[in-house]
C-alpha cells in the first residue's frame, strides 16, 4: 500500500498561537482513516490545510506526491471534499450546482453527472432547487459534488452531522463501498465515536493540536489486556481470595460479581481458584471496550501528562 | 476561463434580484418616457422663426451675468456661461435652429443619467460577487478545485465587466427603441454642438451618444472595481456597497470642493473618472490632460486589482 496523503510535520500558527503542532501521518489507498478529537482540537484546521484552504506555517502536505503548497492545482485535483457543512448554491437546482462544479474540473461530462446522481440516489429531486432539500439530501448532494471528478482521496468533515440514523447508515455504506470498490483513500473526521468505530480502519486521535495516537481501530479498541467480568455468587469473598493470589491482576467489584483485567491465558487459573473456594460461577464474559471508553481513556491520560 | 465566467453568469442570472435590477432600469426609462411625452409641450418645440434674435438676447443676458459674477466665483463656475454663449453664437453663424423636434436622440440624451442606475446595479453585483461566496459558505467548495485562486478572481472580475456591458446595452437599446416609438426618428440629422476649450464643433448625434456612454461607463467601471476590491479584501458586501455608492453620489462633489482650494485634488480618483471633461467643457483642475487622467485611472485600477488579488490569495478560508 502506498501513501496517497502524506502529512509531514505540519504546524499551523495563527497570530503566534500554535493551533496544530508537528502533526505527521500517512493515509493509504483503500482505507478509511478516522480523524478523532474533541471540539476545537484542530480536526477541521488540519483538513483545511490538506485541501489548501489554509496556509501551512511549517512542514508540508503531499497529495499523490504533489505538495499542496507549491503544486496546488496538481495536488488538489486528486481530492474530493466536503469541509464542514455541504453548503451549495441554494438558489440553483441540485443539477445546476453539479454542472457548476463539473465545469471546474476537466473531463466531467453529463453522463458522469447522471451516474453520480444515481449513485447518491438523488435522481428524482435533482432538478429541484437546493433550498427545498432536507439536510440528508444536501449531504448526499455534497457527496455527489466530491465524486464528480473521480478523486483518489475523499475528505469528509463530519459527514454524518445532523443526519438521522438511516441517513448515517447510508453515508457509512457509501464510504465503505468507495474505499473497498474504488480503492479510494477516505479521511473522515468526527467526534461521534461509535460512528468511527463502524466506519474506519485506522484512527488518529488529535488533541490540543497534537496527534496523540494513530492505531488500527481493532487494536485501538481492544488493547492487549482484556477485561473479563465474572458473574459469581459472592464478590467480597472472591476478592479476599484472589487479591493475594494474583497480585499482578487488578480486580474490581461490579454489581453482579467482579471484573478482572487479565490476559486470556490467565482466565482458567482465576476460574480454578474460584471453584476451589466453592464460589459459584454463573458466567464469564469479555467486556469489549467501546471506542468511546478508549478515547476518553487516551485523552484523559494525555491531559494528565500535560498537566504534569 | 470561459467555463468559469459561464459559472459566474449562471450564478448571477439564476437569481431573481438580477431581473429586478433590469426590470427597474426598463421601468425608470418607461416612466421618464411617459413624463416627457405627456408634458404640456408634448416634447415638441413651437416653430419660432425669430430664433436668431432670441439667441442674441440670451447671449447678451448671459454676458451681463458673467461680468457680474467675474471675480466673485472661481473661474470654473463661469465655464457654463462661456459654453452657452459659444454654442449660441455658433448656431447664429451657421444657421442652425435650436428649435428642433424632439426625437429619439434628444430622448436618449435626456435619459443619460439613467446610466447612474446601471452603475449602481453593477456596483451591487461587484460588491457581492466575492463576499457572497463567503456568506454562503460556498467559497470552500469553490477553492478546492484544480484552479488557482487568481484565475477565479479574474473570472469574477471579467463577469462584472460583462454584466456592466449587458446593463449598458439594455439601457441604450431600450431607450433608443422607446424614443423611436414615442418621438420618432429625426427628420433632419441634427448635429450635436460640442464646446471644447473655446471652440465649437459639429458632431453626429449617434456618435456623440456612443462616446458619452463609453466615457460615462469609465466611472462606473472604476467604482465597480473598487467595490470588487473591498468585497475581496473585507468579505463584506454591505461595506462594499455602502462605500462605493456613497462615493458614487458624493465623490465628484467632494472632489470639486477640494479642487477649489487645493491643487492635489487632481490626484483624487473622481477628478479623473469623468473623461468627458477633455472632449467637452474644461478640465476640473487647470493643467490636467487626458494622458494624466488615463495614467491616474490605470494606477488606481492597478492598486485595486493588486489589493484584491494579494489579500484573496493569501487568505486562510475559515468561513
Amino acid at each position: 500500500m502506498s501513501a496517497v496523503v502524506e502529512i509531514q510535520n505540519v504546524t499551523k500558527k495563527i497570530k503566534g498561537k500554535t493551533i496544530i503542532d508537528q502533526i505527521s501521518f500517512d493515509v493509504h489507498r483503500g482505507e478509511v482513516f478516522g480523524f478523532l478529537g474533541p471540539n476545537g482540537a484542530g480536526k477541521t484546521t488540519t483538513i483545511r490545510m490538506i485541501v489548501g484552504l489554509m496556509g501551512i506555517t511549517d512542514g508540508d502536505i503531499k497529495i499523490a506526491g504533489n505538495s499542496i503548497k507549491t503544486d496546488f492545482e496538481k495536488a488538489v485535483k486528486h481530492i474530493g471534499a466536503i469541509v464542514e457543512n455541504p453548503e451549495m448554491y441554494k438558489f440553483l437546482s441540485g443539477y445546476d450546482n453539479l454542472v457548476h462544479f463539473a465545469r471546474m474540473s476537466s473531463g466531467v461530462d453529463k453522463k458522469k453527472i447522471a451516474e453520480v446522481v444515481e449513485l447518491v440516489g438523488l435522481t428524482d429531486r435533482i432538478k429541484d432547487k437546493v433550498k427545498t432539500y432536507s439536510l440528508g439530501m444536501r449531504q448526499r448532494l455534497g457527496l455527489a459534488q466530491c465524486l464528480l471528478h473521480d478523486p483518489d482521496i475523499l475528505i469528509l468533515d463530519e459527514p454524518t452531522n445532523g443526519l438521522d440514523p438511516a441517513g448515517i447508515r447510508e453515508i457509512r455504506d457509501h464510504i465503505r463501498m468507495l474505499a473497498r470498490e474504488r480503492n479510494m483513500a477516505v479521511i473522515v473526521s468526527s467526534h461521534l465515536l461509535a460512528e468511527m468505530e463502524m466506519m474506519c480502519d485506522r484512527i488518529g486521535i488529535i488533541q490540543q493540536g497534537k496527534l496523540v495516537d494513530v492505531q488500527l481501530v481493532h487494536d485501538f479498541v481492544n488493547g492487549v489486556e482484556k477485561v473479563f467480568e465474572f458473574e459469581i455468587s459472592s464478590g467480597e469473598r472472591a476478592m479476599e481470595i484472589l487479591k493475594p493470589t494474583y497480585p499482578h491482576i487488578s480486580f474490581e467489584m461490579t454489581s453482579s460479581g467482579l471484573a478482572a483485567t487479565v490476559q486470556k491465558e490467565d482466565v482458567p487459573l482465576v476460574v480454578k481458584s474460584l471453584v476451589n473456594e466453592d464460589i459459584l460461577i454463573y458466567g464469564i464474559h469479555e467486556i469489549t471496550k467501546s471506542l468511546e471508553d478508549r478515547f476518553l481513556e487516551v485523552t484523559t491520560e494525555r491531559e494528565g501528562v500535560l498537566r504534569v | 476561463m470561459f467555463k468559469l465566467i459561464q459559472n459566474e453568469l449562471l450564478k448571477i442570472f439564476k437569481r431573481p434580484g438580477t431581473f429586478v435590477m433590469i426590470g427597474l432600469l426598463i421601468l425608470i426609462t418607461t416612466v421618464a418616457g411617459a413624463f416627457i411625452k405627456f408634458q404640456s409641450s408634448g416634447g415638441t418645440v413651437p416653430d419660432n422663426t425669430e430664433w436668431k434674435q432670441g439667441l442674441q438676447m440670451e447671449n447678451a443676458d448671459l454676458k451681463k451675468q458673467m461680468d457680474e459674477l467675474e471675480g466673485q466665483v472661481p473661474a470654473a463656475e463661469l465655464t457654463y456661461y462661456k459654453e452657452q454663449i459659444a454654442v449660441n453664437e455658433y448656431r447664429i453663424e451657421h444657421n442652425l435652429t435650436p428649435n428642433v423636434d424632439y426625437s429619439v436622440w434628444e430622448f436618449v440624451t435626456d435619459l443619460l443619467p439613467i446610466i447612474e442606475f446601471a452603475g449602481m446595479f453593477t456596483i451591487i453585483i461587484a460588491a457581492g460577487i466575492v463576499a457572497s461566496e463567503f456568506n454562503w459558505g460556498t467559497i470552500k467548495l469553490l477553492l478546492i478545485r484544480p484552479i488557482s485562486r487568481g484565475k477565479i478572481l479574474v473570472s469574477k472580475y471579467a463577469t462584472i465587466l460583462i454584466f456592466a456591458l449587458v446593463l449598458l446595452a439594455v439601457t441604450f437599446a431600450y431607450s433608443s427603441l422607446l424614443g423611436l416609438v414615442l418621438f420618432g426618428a429625426p427628420d433632419t440629422s441634427n448635429p450635436y454642438l460640442n464646446y471644447h476649450q473655446g471652440t465649437v464643433k459639429e458632431q453626429s448625434m449617434f456618435v456623440h451618444l456612443v462616446i458619452t456612454y463609453g466615457l460615462q461607463s469609465i466611472s462606473m467601471i472604476m467604482l465597480a472595481t473598487m467595490a470588487f476590491m473591498i468585497s475581496a479584501v473585507f468579505r463584506n458586501s454591505s461595506l462594499a456597497i455602502g462605500i462605493s455608492l456613497f462615493l458614487m453620489f458624493t465623490g465628484s462633489q467632494i472632489t470639486m470642493l477640494v479642487a477649489m482650494k487645493f491643487d492635489w485634488a487632481k490626484y483624487i480618483l473622481f477628478a479623473n473618472t469623468d473623461l468627458t471633461q477633455y472632449f467637452e467643457g474644461e478640465p476640473l483642475v487647470e493643467g490636467m490632460t487626458l494622458t494624466f487622467s488615463i495614467i491616474m485611472l490605470v494606477v488606481y485600477f492597478a492598486i485595486f486589482q493588486f489589493l484584491a488579488h494579494f489579500v484573496f490569495k493569501k487568505r486562510d478560508v475559515a468561513a
